[in-house]
């Protein structure tokens, strides 16, 4: 009866190949959103989903179908992995620590064994294996993608609008004289002038840098490599900055000559939009199944209006990348795959629970317009406010006569057990004056102590996973 | 509330009360109403029904006269007659006379006692209803703290009539206190309400297929009528009882009527759903004999009373994955059946056999 077990062999993998049981995540957020906390907690919980029966929410472990999960090494050599041992280690050392940020692409690959559930399938194969890649890359190279739309003067243009804003004025003043009174149109070996070009490169990022670190703010003036530049830096492909002079850019451009300035930094920037970006988002687009998008509602709450629309515009852009319509060009040049879309407002920790609702909300209104978008598309599109790794639990107490459900954690300057209510967090989006009465206080805690024996704790990571690779494991 | 943000150190009162209180009721903090004036935008759970026709409460005041004065004129005549009856007998001899009214005495207590668990089974089942439309209600709304109250109460009520202690140990495992309503109720479906389902489906099973046996075997056509009312019955009580809210044999009365409207209106999309399946069973049937698929037939129907029943009676609705079938149901009593006729007509024809063999 060999040939009967051969057969047996054959249809089960014939099955499992025809079941697409292969997921790929991307893990997408601004830096500081909690996307390494994110994918740390992740493959921590489906580590331990094949001993404990913790995940509530995801149905395969809730009905203890999953027999065990490894880490494996995956298939895309050229991607760094992603190091979960060390975050791990960093997490629940005596000094716990937060893991490291992301300064690249990274991945992890998760294989899963479970029982199969369907009646039928079973039939043929009791057990199955689900593969789940988790893409994790910094949330800045997404803000690329408008960049593939633009031509260099187009862009010009934007910078110059962008930078004339009152308060960004501060920072960038200088280098905007610098760059403005740069002769552009004088014939110059590229040689020559590159190391000028490079200097003046650097004053421009530098300078943004520096406004974004105080403000938090993102734009398509700096794009992502300038950010972080991964394994270019130093590449004279990230030497060119916008035309700033409105002169020039009235100009017609074809009567430049090609060993101009100018024309030197258009072809930079065609480099980099050409050679850099759209390979990026080519790899990125074409084989994504499922995305989540971080965002740290809480700190555009404490930041303020202004920081609050440029948050919300930057997520709109981020998320237009997935809005896309049959007609899209995003869709003729990366033909991409995401079905479902899961937008997180992470840190819901720092929040009592019962102000979870008002914070998801608060999100949802921000996000709003792309959502709507993407929920077009017929993307599968959900909202959640989560915890990866919860640094606090919740409590309730007598505050002037009254009950206050607060979050009970560890003050981080002085290591002492703290009861903090952070205030009415806001659940609809609030006009100029009200941000300016807006007094809350998301003061993160300091990480308690974990055991690397038991899975951490979260909030609704069960529902994040059952949302995002649950329909697999049938 | 105050919107303000607040600290709370280890050497403030709050901060100590607050740590009492959670080392008293450890596993989780009793919610009397924790954050009710943030949830002051969410609608009052009370108005669940928002959309419908509105109940006739205006009917006319002579015919809702009807009913009452009829019961009242009947009691009071037969309280008359009695009176009568009673004096009469005194008067013909003191013995006698006591004797009677002592019966009647016990007639008045008795039945009133039996009044009073009918209209307290009543009540019970409206609260039930109303228990229902709050967790239906509180399943939209993005609401936290006002479902551990309810499914408290649930609890309780239930724990009155079944062991439920490793289902609720199950439940107080799986939730935390992060967790919102919805996700509460979820829980508690899962968990609780989940392992009840199954007792029940089980209940269901055993009436449904002892009942199909006994008409297959039942000479009487009239003991068969007898045989669905005691079964129903029986069925009915034990499934209120496990869902803890027991029905007497008034409510029962009004539970199947309650039963058999549901499976007159709702049930129709199942009927089309079962017919399938019904019209195969009947071309196995007629082989086996007029008597059995009547038993089947009659099982079958229980079965579904059985169902309804649970519908009514579970504190929430089911969802779509967990909604009890038919088909499971159905298997075991052409099983049972079908093993009866069997061993039934061992012997006697062996042709029969085979078909019932084939088919099956």
């Amino acid at each position: 009866m060999d040939w009967i077990n051969k057969a047996r062999i054959k249809s089960s993998d014939l099955i499992e190949r025809s079941l697409d049981r292969n997921i790929r995540i991307a893990v997408t957020g601004l830096s500081g959103a909690g996307k390494t906390a994110f994918i740390t907690s992740l493959i921590n919980q489906l580590l331990f989903a094949s001993n404990e029966k913790h995940l509530t929410f995801f149905r395969a472990n809730s009905q203890r179908r999953i027999k065990a999960c490894k880490l494996m090494q995956h298939d895309e050599l050229h991607i760094p992995s992603f190091d979960y041992n060390a975050a791990i280690n960093h997490l629940t050392a005596e000094e716990p620590e937060w893991p490291m940020s992301t300064k690249t692409v990274t991945q992890a690959q998760l294989k899963s064994r479970f029982t199969v559930a369907n009646r039928w399938l079973r039939k043929v194969q009791s057990d199955s294996h689900v593969t789940i890649d988790v893409i994790d890359y910094p949330g800045e190279w997404l803000l690329d993608l408008p960049l593939l739309s633009m031509d260099y003067k187009e862009w010009s243009q934007s910078c110059c609008k962008y930078l004339s804003s009152e308060r960004r004025h501060k920072y960038t003043n200088e280098v905007f004289q610098h760059i403005s009174t740069l002769d552009h149109q004088t014939r110059k070996d590229e040689l020559e002038i590159s190391n000028k070009l490079s200097k003046l490169a650097k004053e421009y990022a530098s300078s943004l840098l520096e406004y974004r670190k105080d403000y938090n703010d993102y734009a398509t003036v700096l794009p992502g490599r300038f950010i972080l530049p991964g394994d270019l830096a130093g590449a004279p492909v990230l030497d060119f900055f916008p035309i700033l002079n409105q002169d020039i850019l009235n100009l017609d451009w074809s009567q430049f000559d090609s060993n101009s300035t100018l024309a030197i930094l258009e072809k930079r920037f065609n480099y980099y939009k050409n050679k850099i970006i759209k390979p990026f988002f080519h790899d990125y687009f074409s084989n994504v199944d499922r995305q989540i998008v971080l965002i740290d509602t809480g700190s555009a709450l404490e930041a303020g209006y202004e920081s609050y629309q440029d948050l919300k515009e930057t997520i709109e852009q981020l998320l237009e990348g997935f809005s896309y319509g049959r007609s899209n060009w995003l869709k003729r040049l990366f033909s991409p795959t995401i079905d479902k879309l899961m937008i997180a407002t992470s840190k819901a920790d720092l929040v009592p629970p019962d102000q979870h609702a008002a914070l998801e909300s608060f999100m949802q209104k921000m996000v709003n317009q792309a959502k709507n978008n993407v929920d077009y598309e017929g993307v599968e599109v959900e909202t959640m406010a989560i915890s990866a790794i919860a640094t606090s639990e919740p409590i309730s107490t007598e505050h002037q006569g009254k009950r206050l459900l607060c979050v009970k954690g560890i003050e981080q300057s002085s290591g002492e057990s703290v009861i903090h209510y952070p205030g009415k967090v806001p659940s609809r989006t609030l006009s100029r004056e009200e941000w300016n009465e807006l007094n809350i206080d998301f003061s993160p805690f300091a990480i308690p102590p974990l055991s690397p024996d038991e899975p951490l704790p979260h909030i609704r990571m069960d529902k994040v996973i059952e949302f995002l690779i649950g329909d697999k494991f049938i | 509330m105050s919107d303000k943000p607040v600290k709370f150190y280890s050497k403030d009162k709050a901060h100590q009360d607050a740590e009492k209180l959670l080392k008293t009721n450890m596993p989780r903090i009793e919610s009397g109403a924790p954050g009710s004036e943030t949830q002051s935008d969410i609608v009052a759970t009370g108005s669940a029904a928002s959309l419908g026709l509105k109940t006739d409460t205006k009917k006319p005041l002579l015919k809702k006269l009807f009913w009452p004065s009829l019961s009242a004129f009947v009691i009071f005549v037969a309280g008359y007659e009695a009176y009568h009856f009673i004096a009469g007998l005194l008067e013909s001899n003191w013995l006698l006379g006591l004797g009677a009214s002592i019966l009647g005495g016990a007639v008045i207590v008795s039945g009133g006692y039996g009044l009073l668990k009918g209209w307290r089974a009543r009540r019970r089942f409206k609260k039930r209803e109303k228990q229902k439309q709050q967790f239906t209600q509180l399943m939209k709304d993005n609401s936290y703290g006002q479902a551990q109250a309810l499914i408290h109460e649930v609890t309780q009520d239930i724990a009155d009539h079944v062991h439920i202690s490793t289902l609720k140990a199950q439940y107080d495992r799986q939730q935390q206190q992060v967790h919102n309503d919805q996700e509460l109720i979820h829980i508690y479906s899962g968990s609780v309400i989940a392992g009840l389902d199954k007792m029940a489906i089980d209940i269901v099973t055993k009436h449904a297929s002892e009942a199909a046996a006994m008409v297959a075997l039942s000479p009487l056509a009239a003991a068969d009528m007898a045989l669905v009312a005691w079964r129903s019955s029986k069925m009915i009580e034990q499934l209120s009882k496990l869902y803890g809210c027991p029905q007497t044999a008034l409510g029962r009365l009004e539970m199947t009527k309650r039963v058999f409207k549901n499976m007159m209106l709702a049930g129709a999309s199942e009927l089309v759903a079962d017919a399938g399946v019904e019209l195969l069973g009947k071309s196995l049937t007629a082989t086996i004999s007029a008597k059995a698929a009547q038993g089947i037939g009659v099982g079958v129907l229980i079965a579904r009373m059985g169902l309804q029943t649970m519908h009514l009676c579970r504190p929430m609705p089911f969802g779509q994955e967990n909604k009890p079938r038919l088909g499971q149901i159905r298997k075991s009593i052409y099983q049972k059946v079908v093993g009866l006729v069997k061993s039934a007509s061992t012997g006697k024809s062996e042709q029969g056999i085979d078909t019932t063999e084939k088919k099956n």
